[in-house]
C-alpha cells in the first residue's frame, strides 16, 4: 500500500515537474495567535484532579502548533532537482519521555522519519498508539533505554503511554514538506510553496484547527493570519 | 310489697373501691399511654434525626469516595487513548477507526461497570454529549444525548432524566492537563437506592420525584398518601397523619424536583412499649383489684361484724325481754361503742320507764284490789294475804324468782272479777241462792276480761283466770284437770281457801290455822292440789299473818302494811 501511494506520489510530481514553468513557488509569511483560554471548562462538576508529580516545564502552547498545506500532492523521496518541488528529506528526531511527559508534546515530520523515544525518567515507560497510520506497542522499557518507530504513512499519530495514562503526543507525519512549527512569538515562513489555490491550515492538538484558502502566486509573498480558535466557531 | 333488701355493706365498700380504683387505674392508664406515645414521638423524630444526620455524613463521604473512585477510574489509559485518538481523528476517512474507538471505550466502561455496579457508568465529551455508556440503567442514557447536570450548594451533582433523577459523580478524563471527556458513575434515586438507604438507616425511604412517589420501601398507599400531605406543604411540626396513621416524616435531602424522605411510623413503634405498658398498668390493675376487694372486705366486716354482734345482741334482748343485762360493747371501733353505749343508757331509761309505768300500773291495780276488798268488812285485806300465803307457798315449793313475782301480783288480783258483782250477792250474810251463785262464778271470767286489756299482765291471767279450777275437774269456769291447771292457779287457789277458811263471815266465825289446813288436806287431790296444800303446811311456821286481827282497817292503810311486808320478804 505503501508503495502504490508512492507510485502514485511519484506520478503525480511528475506531472507537476513537467507541466510548470519557471517560476512556480511562492513563500508565504504569516503568525498564528492563539485566543483559548488556558484553562479547560469543568463539566459534570467533576471532581477536581490533584497533580501527583512533578510537571514538565510547560512550554508555550504556540510551540504546539503546526501551520501546514492541505490538499497538497505527496511528494516523492526522489524528486527530481531542479524541477522547483521539495523533497521530503526523512530525518531521524527524538521525543524524550521526560517527567511523565513526552517532550516535544507535538511533531511535524516528513513520511519516513524515525523517532527515538528515550526514557528520561527513573522507571518504566511506555509508547503506544491507537491512530490510523500507525498502529503499534513499543512495549515497556527502562531509563536509559528507548525505543524508536518510522512512520511511513502519513496522518496524525497520536501517542500515549499505558503507564501513565496522562502522558500523551502528537506527531503530525506529512508526505509533503510544506509545514513548519511557529517560532515562540507565532510566526511562520514556509517557502517554495506551490503556486496555485491552496488551503492552509494552523492546527492544535486540542484547541482545533482553522483552514483558510490561499492563493500562492510565483515568486510572490502572501501573508496570512491565523487565529486560534476560530472565533465565532465551536 | 315487698320493699328491697338494700345492699350489703360489703357490697358498698367492695364497689365503692373498685370503681375508684378502676378510675384511678383509668387515669394511670390514660397517662402512661400519654406518655409512652410522647416518648415514642419524640424517640422516633430523634431517631429519624440521628439517621438523617448520619445519612447526611454518609452520603457525603461516599459522594467523595464515589468521587476519587471514578477519578481513579478516569486515570484508564486505553480509555483515555481511545476516546483521545477517537476525538483526534477527524478525517472522514477515519469513520471506521472512530467505531472502533468508540467500541474499546464501551468496552472499558463494561468492564469498569462490571467492577463497581453502578447504574450508569458513562463518558461524556467536552459538550456533555454521552459517547458511550455502560451499567444496569445505561439505556436510560442514550448516546448523543446531552447530560446537564445540576450542581447544588453542597457540591451534590444530579440530573433529571425522562425516567428519573440521577445523582453522580464525574471525574475529568485528561490527558497532560486537557480534559479530553468525562466519566460520570451515577446513581439512580430508584426503588434499588430506597431500599439501601433504608436498611442504612433503619426507616423507610420514600423518594418523591415532580411529586409523585417513583420509589418507596412501605406500602403504595400509604407512600401516596404521604405524597399527598406533603405535597400540601410541608408537615406541621415532624409528623403527619396519613391514613389515620400518625408517622414521622423527615427530609433527607433533595436534588432538585427529587427529594428523599425517611419515614416512620409512630403508630407501629407505639404498639410494642404501648402493649408492654399495658400489661404492666393490667398487672398492677389486677393486683389493686384484688388488694382493694380484700381490703374492702376486711374494712366492712370490722364494721359489719361488731353491727352484726350489736343487732344480734339486741334482737336477743327484744326477743327474751331481758333488758336488764346491757349489750357488750365491741371494742372494735370507738364509734361502734359509743353507739352501743347511747343504746345501752337508753334502754336503761326505757327500762326504767317501763319499771314506772309498771308500777303505776301495779299500784294502780292493787289500790283496785284493796277497793274491792274493802267494799266487805270480811273480806278486808283477803288479796294481800292470800299474795303473801301464795308466795310463801310458791317459796316453799322452790319456784324460781320471776314466777313468784307473778304469783305475787296475780294473786293480789285473782278476785278482781268481783268487781262486777253487787254488794247484795257480794255481801249477802246468808247462804247464796243457785241464782246468786253462778253470779259469784262469773268473777274469774270477768277477772280475765278486764285483765286482758293490759299487755304486761298477761302472765297474771291464768291465775285469775283459773283460781276456780279444782283437780278433779269440777271448778269453774272451764272445770280444767289437774295438769291442765297452771301451777301458779293451783297455788293461789289453796291460798284462797286458806283464808277463806280462817277468816270470819257474817253467817260463821273464824277457824285456826290447823284447822284450815285439816279442811285443805282432807279435799287434797280432789278439790285441791295435794302439792300446794302440802306445800302450805309446810310453809305454815314461817307465815306470820300479821294483819289477822285487823279486819276492819281500811284499804289504804292495809295496802300500805302488805308494801311493807313485801319490801321486807324481798330482802
Amino acid at each position: 500500500m505503501a508503495t502504490v501511494a508512492m507510485t502514485a506520489a511519484a506520478i503525480a510530481a511528475g506531472w507537476v515537474g513537467v507541466t510548470a514553468s519557471v517560476p512556480r513557488t511562492g513563500r508565504i509569511e504569516g503568525t498564528v495567535r492563539l485566543v483559548a483560554p488556558d484553562e479547560n471548562p469543568i463539566v459534570s462538576g467533576a471532581y477536581p484532579t490533584r497533580r501527583v508529580n512533578k510537571l514538565a516545564a510547560r512550554s508555550s502552547e504556540i510551540r504546539n502548533v503546526i501551520v501546514f498545506l492541505r490538499d497538497v500532492a505527496p511528494s516523492t523521496r526522489s524528486a527530481r532537482s531542479g524541477s522547483g518541488v521539495p523533497t521530503l528529506a526523512p530525518s531521524r528526531i527524538e521525543m524524550v519521555q521526560q517527567d511523565e511527559a513526552f517532550v516535544p508534546r507535538v511533531l511535524a515530520i516528513p513520511r519516513g522519519s524515525t523517532v527515538d523515544f528515550p526514557n528520561a525518567d527513573p522507571f518504566f515507560h511506555n509508547v503506544f498508539s491507537l491512530s490510523r497510520s500507525a498502529t503499534f506497542d513499543l512495549g515497556r522499557f527502562p531509563r536509559g533505554d528507548r525505543r524508536s518507530r518510522t512512520f511511513t504513512q502519513a496522518g496524525l499519530v497520536k501517542v500515549y503511554c499505558h503507564l501513565h495514562s496522562h502522558m500523551t503526543a502528537s506527531i503530525m507525519v506529512f508526505d509533503h514538506p510544506h509545514f513548519t512549527m511557529p517560532a515562540a512569538n507565532g510566526t511562520f515562513v514556509l517557502d517554495d510553496v506551490p503556486t496555485g489555490e491552496h488551503r492552509l491550515s494552523a492546527w492544535h492538538e486540542r484547541i482545533g484547527e482553522s483552514a483558510k484558502p490561499i492563493v500562492v502566486e510565483p515568486g510572490r509573498t502572501i501573508r496570512v493570519e491565523f487565529s486560534l480558535p476560530v472565533e465565532g466557531s465551536e | 310489697m315487698n320493699r328491697p333488701l338494700p345492699p350489703r355493706f360489703v357490697a358498698r365498700t367492695t364497689i365503692a373501691t373498685l370503681v375508684m380504683v378502676a378510675l384511678v387505674l383509668t387515669a394511670v392508664f390514660v397517662s402512661v399511654a400519654i406518655n409512652v406515645r410522647e416518648r415514642v414521638r419524640s424517640s422516633v423524630t430523634d431517631k429519624l434525626d440521628a439517621g438523617q444526620r448520619m445519612l447526611f455524613a454518609l452520603e457525603q463521604r461516599r459522594a467523595r469516595e464515589m468521587a476519587v473512585q471514578v477519578a481513579m477510574l478516569a486515570e484508564n489509559p486505553t480509555l483515555k487513548a481511545a476516546l483521545d485518538t477517537y476525538q483526534s481523528e477527524r478525517d472522514p476517512a477515519g469513520a471506521a477507526l472512530r467505531r472502533e474507538m468508540l467500541a474499546t471505550i464501551e468496552r472499558e466502561l463494561d468492564k469498569l461497570a462490571d467492577r463497581i455496579d453502578p447504574d450508569v457508568v458513562a463518558v461524556t465529551d467536552q459538550a456533555g454529549r454521552v459517547l458511550a455508556a455502560a451499567g444496569r440503567r445505561a439505556v436510560e442514557w442514550p448516546l448523543n444525548n446531552v447530560v446537564r447536570p445540576t450542581v447544588d450548594d453542597e457540591g451534590n451533582a444530579y440530573v433529571a432524566m425522562t425516567s428519573g433523577v440521577f445523582q453522580f459523580a464525574s471525574a475529568p478524563v485528561a490527558l497532560q492537563e486537557n480534559w479530553i471527556g468525562t466519566l460520570q458513575v451515577a446513581k439512580a434515586l430508584d426503588a434499588r437506592y430506597a431500599q439501601e438507604l433504608s436498611s442504612l438507616s433503619g426507616a423507610a425511604t420514600l423518594v418523591i420525584s415532580n411529586q409523585s412517589v417513583s420509589a418507596a420501601t412501605i406500602d403504595p398507599a400509604i407512600a401516596e398518601a404521604i405524597s399527598k400531605q406533603l405535597r400540601l406543604g410541608p408537615p406541621a411540626g415532624l409528623t403527619l397523619t396519613a391514613n389515620r396513621v400518625e408517622y414521622a416524616v423527615k427530609l433527607l435531602f433533595q436534588r432538585g424536583d427529587a427529594a428523599v424522605y425517611a419515614v416512620d411510623s409512630i403508630g407501629a413503634s407505639t404498639r410494642v412499649p404501648m402493649q408492654q405498658a399495658l400489661r404492666a398498668v393490667l398487672f398492677i390493675a389486677v393486683g389493686s383489684f384484688i388488694c382493694a376487694a380484700i381490703g374492702s372486705v376486711w374494712i366492712a366486716r370490722t364494721v359489719s361484724r361488731p353491727i352484726h354482734k350489736l343487732s344480734a345482741a339486741l334482737s336477743e334482748m327484744t326477743s327474751s325481754r331481758n333488758f336488764d343485762h346491757p349489750v357488750p360493747l365491741t371494742g372494735v371501733t370507738r364509734e361502734l361503742d359509743q353507739l352501743t353505749d347511747a343504746f345501752n343508757s337508753m334502754m336503761r331509761s326505757v327500762v326504767r320507764a317501763e319499771a314506772e309505768t309498771e308500777s303505776a300500773y301495779v299500784g294502780a291495780i292493787r289500790a283496785l284490789a284493796l277497793a274491792l276488798d274493802a267494799r266487805d268488812p270480811y273480806t278486808a285485806g283477803h288479796s294481800e294475804r292470800v299474795s303473801a300465803l301464795s308466795v310463801a307457798v310458791g317459796r316453799q315449793m322452790r319456784l324460781p324468782d320471776d314466777q313468784l313475782e307473778v304469783l305475787r301480783l296475780g294473786a293480789l288480783l285473782h278476785d278482781i272479777g268481783k268487781i262486777g258483782i253487787s254488794d247484795a250477792v257480794l255481801r249477802k250474810p246468808g247462804p247464796l241462792t243457785q241464782e246468786e251463785f253462778e253470779m259469784i262464778q262469773e268473777h274469774p271470767a270477768v277477772g280475765g276480761r278486764i285483765l286482758r286489756s293490759v299487755s304486761f299482765l298477761a302472765p297474771h291471767l291464768p291465775i285469775v283466770e283459773l283460781h276456780h279450777e279444782r283437780p278433779d275437774g269440777q271448778g269453774y269456769p272451764f272445770r280444767l284437770r289437774a295438769d291442765e291447771i297452771p301451777i301458779l292457779a293451783r297455788i293461789v287457789h289453796v291460798a284462797d281457801a286458806f283464808d277463806a277458811i280462817t277468816s270470819a263471815r257474817a253467817y260463821r266465825p273464824a277457824r285456826g290455822s290447823a284447822d284450815a289446813l285439816r279442811e285443805l288436806w282432807k279435799h287434797a287431790g280432789t278439790q285441791f292440789d295435794a302439792e300446794a296444800v302440802h306445800a302450805l303446811a309446810a310453809a305454815m311456821p314461817s307465815i306470820e299473818l300479821t294483819e289477822h286481827g285487823r279486819l276492819a282497817d281500811d284499804a289504804g292503810q292495809t295496802a300500805s302494811r302488805l308494801a311493807l311486808v313485801g319490801g321486807g320478804e324481798r330482802t
